[in-house]
């Protein structure tokens, strides 16, 4: 089911324009990468705080109001650059390994934060989420970059 | 001494030589690089949107940026760090290639930019648009050594 889903993305008019030029794929990688920025840099902030290590003046509420925004504004730009490229590659993503590990640990991301907004805060769960949240972030830009390396 | 000459010497010593060895230290270095970007990149972020007033708006942009100073110099270090060991793993391609001649005086000006402008007159909108101009330049020109 999901593989054909993959296939069938793969050979779309979509996924093989951005396949066949030259241009379009390293474009939508750059915004991909730089994306990277927005979403994780933006989100480790905040699991910084979490953590007690920086932006200490401010409380854990103040900053995740602040900062959240511009996290989603990072993960809708990181979704649509991510999509555009996976439908270029989907039927080699589907077998991809770090492409599994990565979308099962960006799962895992979300779980935490719904975990972490669903309860009360007390001062040792702040912590356990925002090195939860760093941890898994990271591993997902580090899967991201495997990506590549596997399919080459 | 020569440019060249520098490039081929750290390719050359044993960094260069572990670096081209080893199956695994590149893309090491190069995961490094892209989780001290998302440092970097985000500490920049939220310090020049705060000073175009969006974002962290409860503090002011002198103290955020006081705060986040030892944060941004460490992913500074390890994305340098990262950067010459990428580097020692290919020295002569990334002297010849146009991109990297483009990063490495962009970096420059950026790094000179933030710490000796940008932090006297901080409140200043538009310094704020041109240290998110020049790291964004550094940011494409660093993807586009590995595309040309």
């Amino acid at each position: 089911m999901l593989q054909s889903f993959c296939i069938w993305l793969y050979g779309s008019g979509m996924g093989t324009a951005i396949r066949e030029s030259i241009w379009i794929f390293p474009i939508i990688e750059t915004v991909h990468v730089l994306g990277i920025a927005l979403l994780a840099g933006t989100v480790s902030l905040l699991d910084l705080r979490l953590l007690g290590i920086t932006l200490k003046s401010q409380s854990v509420e103040q900053v995740a109001r602040q900062v959240l925004p511009l996290t989603w504004a990072g993960f809708g730009v990181m979704l649509v650059s991510g999509f555009l490229l996976f439908s270029a590659e989907a039927a080699d993503s589907y077998g991809n390994i770090p492409f599994r590990i990565k979308l099962v640990l960006m799962g895992l991301a979300g779980l935490n934060a719904l975990v972490f907004h669903r309860n009360p805060v007390t001062p040792l769960r702040a912590r356990l989420a925002g090195g939860c949240s760093i941890t898994l972030w990271a591993g997902v830009i580090c899967a991201g970059r495997a990506i590549a390396y596997v399919s080459k | 001494m020569s440019l060249l000459f520098l490039f081929n010497w750290l390719g050359r010593s044993w960094l260069g030589a572990w670096m081209q060895k080893s199956s695994y230290a590149f893309e090491a270095a190069e995961m490094f690089h892209l989780l001290a970007l998302a440092g970097l990149g985000g500490g920049v972020l939220i310090i020049n949107l705060r000073v175009l007033g969006l974002g962290l708006k409860s503090e002011t942009a002198r103290r955020l940026m006081k705060e986040l100073v030892p944060y941004l110099t460490g992913c500074l270090v390890v994305m340098i760090c990262s950067g010459v060991m990428l580097v020692a793993a290919e020295p002569e391609k990334c002297y010849y290639n146009t991109a990297f001649r483009v990063k490495m005086p962009l970096l420059l000006c950026a790094v000179g930019f933030s710490v000796f402008v940008q932090r006297r007159f901080l409140e200043w909108r538009v310094l704020a648009v041109i240290s998110l101009l020049l790291w964004a330049g550094v940011g494409l020109a660093g993807r586009a050594i590995g595309v040309i």
